[in-house]
């Protein structure tokens, strides 16, 4: 039950950053993890139960596609690219952010 | 949902594997990378995998959580449920096997009834917005009799506000002649306006102009598709000709298209000679002429318009009738009524469909019962399997789901099976064609009854799924995954539930079982009802003399004199005789009179006495059998010179003459110029029902001549040999004495009487049937519920032998439970019966909807029929091995 609601906390934002870190290359789950946490100085640490439910809930609306490739590994990997809808809906997901960041910054300093 | 979603949903239904197997690669493939991070890290292959793992989380619950998010997975679900239910059942063959023959047979019979009801009383009438069409009757006097004067037919027509067109009708036989063999047809006389009301346009030529209408009208017919096929090879140009009609010659006009078929059976459509002038003087010496009317509404006129109007127009006709009607009590309680045509047409056998349906209804419901028991029997072996899924984190709802799934698997196999059953019973109803359904297009199996089966079907399903999954949903963990717990898990509630539904089920059966009784009942009293006449080796057939040649009574009464003569030469010919009623033939009666007894205070006409009328040839009596109780029958001085003479029934003289002699008294009719004297009294015959009691009867002879209406008269001829036998002589010998008389309904009485008891067989039979199913269910129930108690008490009942306690207590303890079981039902179900038996009462004869005798004799019956179904759970209760069943644990 306690998963549950972490995921929930989650949901929205693991979808920006998901969806942020497609937007130069196509990558597979592990690498996009993995690109995350590096990226946030190993603050952020992606959660693997709630990383391929993301994936596959963004490509079922059509923000990213799936394609076969081959891993660093030699093995099989899907690797996930931002679609067209996908990059909108990142823009528009990042100006919402960084407003709704911005004003609760504003709140923390000045209220 | 875009295209995208529905290549995958395809994808996901098509090809399960090959999704779960991608799933499967692009995990594993991450968790492969995962441990080269750990590898590279410095640990050793063994700590990578596993670290790499933990991170990992809860495999299956993931792809679960992957497979929630492409929303698939409902269908999915299903597939994997149903995948999952069959394995199960692979397992499990005896209880698919009993579920699909259950809900076969069920599904069949409802489907059945279900194909009846639609075809009868469902599906609409061929005709433009039918639902617009009305049949309207009045209701008035004493006994609130249903009638339609013409007179208040043009009343109506010309004062409504609410019919956009009225037609009236009467229908009749007419002879068709100038043909190789005379034919007798089924007309009916018409009102132009009477094709209006339909709205259907004639096939061929045109139908009656409005100026075609009246006693003056044209000698013009049209004729119904079905006759003009049959009888004339579709041949258009039969349109212009003339053919011979009752010794007249009539002008065909067009032909009808092929659904239109109003009243039954017509053949021939003809105007009306009915006269506005005439009929609308309401005088009452003059006979009122009885039509029927068919109107159509107008578009957007409410119910409650429709019944305004109605008080309106009976208010105006009780204003139009002269004072005489009212004070004769004519016109008591008069209402204009109007049907919906399709009811009027359906109403001898709505009731007995409604009974039909709400019984073939409860049969299905106790094959639900007893499927619900016997899932909640595999449920509660299957406690632990559930309890470890709900444990692994299996959701509750999905359990449910899967266990509703399973029950739905199995209801479809058994609604598709019952389908072929019922396409077999409705190809079998189409040919035997009882006489019931005799006025009825053929039974289909049509969409809506398809859509009904599949309906029922999913229905069942669900609801004997229903108890199963409530119970599954409610598993406590803790106590299901208790080691060696395994059967004292069902909880009590449970079993409560299980003993609940057959007592259930048992009431159900029983609320069958005793109106299948009272229907036998009805009927044996009906079969063997007294006749007053012995049936056997007696031959009916009737006459109709029109035209020219029996215009006058004297003519007709010569004809029959030398046919029953001819007849009569015949060696196989016991006697013969003429009547203008046959018993049991089920035509209304010929007549009836209102009369005086001379030397009595006089009476208005109203309020004067009435008997049927039936005129008769002088060796009647003879031939019927019928005993002369007082007095004497017609002998050759009572000639038509000689003072009437009449011959009363046994219920006559019990009404009229009550305590006294009735020979000698005289009867005057009501116009003064009968005068009648009774010579004799006979025994009471059955009338032209079956089931109607014997009403007060005057009998006329032939011999002395005078009534007018004697062209419709029917031969009885008793017969040596078997009367089939002699149909050919007596016809040859009728032909004889005139080429151009058809003969017609030739029947042997034994044929008259089994065809009018054929209703009565026809709903005896399937509620028979019904209850039979529903008796046989209840009874594997029974053995079901009680094999599965013994089973869990093994252990109990073993201590109970090791410590010396005989067989016949543990015969006693088995069978008084099903005695529980079954008073317990005894009780339900004579309360359900009590309630619902009521709505027999139009199919019962001569028994009482709550008749004890029937209740008591059926409950005995279930009864007796639980414990014959305990009996062989019993006997495996008395050979229980104590030591076998001790250990066992």
């Amino acid at each position: 039950m306690q998963r549950q609601s972490r995921l929930d906390l989650l949901q929205g934002t693991l979808d920006l950053l998901i969806l942020r870190t497609l937007q130069n290359s196509p990558m597979h789950g592990w690498a996009i993890s993995e690109r995350i946490q590096q990226i946030s100085g190993d603050v952020l640490q992606v959660n693997q139960g709630s990383l391929y439910p993301a994936l596959h809930r963004l490509e079922h609306q059509g923000w990213i596609k799936a394609e076969w490739g081959i891993s660093e590994l030699g093995r099989r990997a899907r690797f996930y690219r931002l679609t067209a809808p996908g990059r909108k809906q990142l823009e528009s997901e990042t100006t919402d952010w960084i407003r709704l960041t911005g004003a609760i910054g504003r709140v923390l300093k000045e209220a | 949902m875009n295209f995208q979603d529905l290549l995958l949903r395809a994808k996901a239904i098509g090809r399960p594997h090959q999704v779960e197997e991608e799933l499967d690669d692009e995990l594993q493939s991450h968790i492969a990378l995962q441990t080269r991070k750990y590898l590279n890290a410095g640990l050793s292959r063994e700590q990578a995998e596993r670290q790499a793992r933990q991170d990992f989380g809860n495999f299956e619950l993931m792809k679960e959580n992957c497979r929630d998010a492409r929303r698939v997975s409902l269908v999915e679900d299903f597939f994997q449920d149903l995948r999952y239910s069959l394995r199960g059942f692979r397992r499990d063959r005896s209880l698919a096997l009993i579920a699909l023959v259950t809900l076969a047979v069920c599904i069949a019979a409802n489907t059945t009834i279900f194909s009846v009801v639609n075809t009868v009383m469902l599906r609409p009438l061929p005709y433009p917005e039918s639902d617009h069409l009305y049949w309207l009757s009045e209701r008035a006097g004493k006994n609130q009799n249903e009638f339609t004067v013409g007179a208040d037919y043009y009343s109506v027509c010309k004062n409504n506000k609410v019919f956009a067109d009225m037609g009236a009708y009467d229908d009749l036989n007419i002879n068709w002649t100038g043909i190789e063999k005379p034919e007798q047809l089924d007309a009916a006389q018409v009102t132009p306006s009477f094709f209006k009301v339909f709205g259907t346009q004639p096939l061929i030529g045109r139908y009656l102009a409005p100026t075609e209408q009246g006693t003056k009208a044209p000698a013009v017919v049209v004729l119904s598709y079905r006759f003009w096929r049959s009888h004339m090879g579709s041949d258009p140009a039969w349109v212009g000709k003339t053919i011979t009609l009752d010794g007249l010659s009539n002008t065909v006009i067009g032909v009808m298209p092929q659904g239109f078929d109003y009243p039954k059976r017509t053949q021939i459509w003809r105007p009306l000679p009915m006269d506005e002038a005439v009929e609308s003087a309401r005088m009452i010496t003059q006979p009122m002429r009885l039509i029927s009317i068919v109107a159509r509404l107008k578009p957007d006129v409410t119910q409650q318009q429709l019944d305004t109007d109605l008080n309106r127009l009976t208010t105006m006709i009780y204003r139009e009738y002269p004072r005489e009607f009212k004070a004769g009590g004519f016109l008591d309680g008069i209402k204009v009524l109007a049907t919906p045509l399709q009811r009027r047409m359906v109403r001898d056998l709505q009731p007995a469909l409604l009974v039909l349906s709400g019984a073939v209804g409860l049969v299905l419901l106790i094959a639900c019962v007893n499927l619900a028991n016997l899932l909640l029997a595999r449920a509660t072996a299957r406690t632990r399997e559930l309890a470890v899924r709900i444990a692994l984190g299996s959701g509750r709802a999905r359990i449910v789901r899967q266990v509703l799934t399973e029950s739905i698997a199995l209801a479809l196999p058994g609604g598709l099976l019952g389908t072929l059953i019922a396409a077999l019973a409705v190809a079998g109803l189409n040919a035997w064609k009882p006489l019931v359904l005799q006025n009825y297009p053929r039974l289909t199996l049509d969409v809506p009854t398809l859509v009904f089966t599949f309906a029922v079907t999913v229905f069942t399903g669900v609801v004997f799924g229903l108890a199963p999954a409530l119970s599954a949903a409610g598993i406590s963990i803790q106590e299901a995954l208790k080691s060696g717990s395994h059967l004292q898990t069902t909880s009590r509630k449970a079993v409560r539930v299980r003993r609940l539904l057959v007592v259930a089920e048992l009431a159900i059966a029983l609320i069958l079982l005793i109106g299948a009784g009272l229907l036998g009942r009805s009927f044996l009293r009906l079969a063997h009802v007294e006749l007053g006449f012995s049936p056997d080796n007696l031959l009916t057939l009737r006459f109709n003399l029109t035209g020219s040649r029996y215009a006058t009574a004297e003519n007709q009464v010569r004809f029959y004199d030398e046919v029953l003569d001819r007849v009569k030469q015949l060696p196989q010919i016991r006697s013969a005789a003429v009547s203008t009623d046959l018993p049991v033939s089920g035509e209304d009666r010929f007549g009836g009179i209102k009369f005086q007894v001379s030397g009595r205070v006089p009476l208005p006409v109203a309020q004067q006495p009435q008997s049927d009328v039936t005129i008769v040839s002088g060796e009647f009596f003879k031939s019927l059998g019928i005993p002369l109780l007082n007095g004497r029958v017609f002998d050759p001085t009572d000639t038509p010179k000689a003072p009437g003479n009449i011959v009363v029934n046994e219920a006559f003289a019990k009404k009229i003459f009550p305590g006294e002699n009735p020979l000698g008294h005289l009867l005057i009719g009501p116009t003064g110029r009968m005068h009648w004297t009774v010579v004799g009294v006979v025994g009471n015959i059955r009338g032209s029902e079956l089931g109607a009691e014997s009403d007060p009867l005057i009998y006329r002879c032939t011999c002395q001549g005078g009534d007018p209406f004697m062209s419709r008269m029917g031969l009885l001829v008793r017969t040596t040999v078997d009367p089939t036998a002699v149909v050919r002589l007596i016809e040859n010998q009728i032909y004889a004495v005139d080429r151009d008389e058809p003969v017609f309904n030739v029947r042997t009485m034994r044929e008259q009487l089994a065809g009018s008891l054929a209703p009565q067989r026809f709903h005896l039979l399937l509620i028979g049937m019904f209850a039979a199913i529903a008796v046989l269910l209840a009874a594997v129930g029974v053995y079901g519920v009680m094999a599965y108690l013994i089973t869990q008490r093994t252990r109990e009942l073993g201590i109970r032998i090791a410590l010396g306690a005989r067989t016949r207590h543990v015969l006693g303890l088995v069978l008084g439970e099903s005695l529980g079981w079954s008073l317990a039902s005894a009780i339900g179900g004579t309360i359900g019966a009590w309630a619902l038996t009521r709505y027999l009462k139009s199919m019962l004869y001569n028994t009482t909807a709550l008749d004890p005798l029937t209740f008591s004799a059926m409950t005995v019956m279930l009864i007796a029929m639980a414990a014959v179904a305990s009996l062989i759970p019993a006997m495996r209760a008395m050979r229980i091995d104590p030591n076998t069943a001790l250990r066992e644990e």
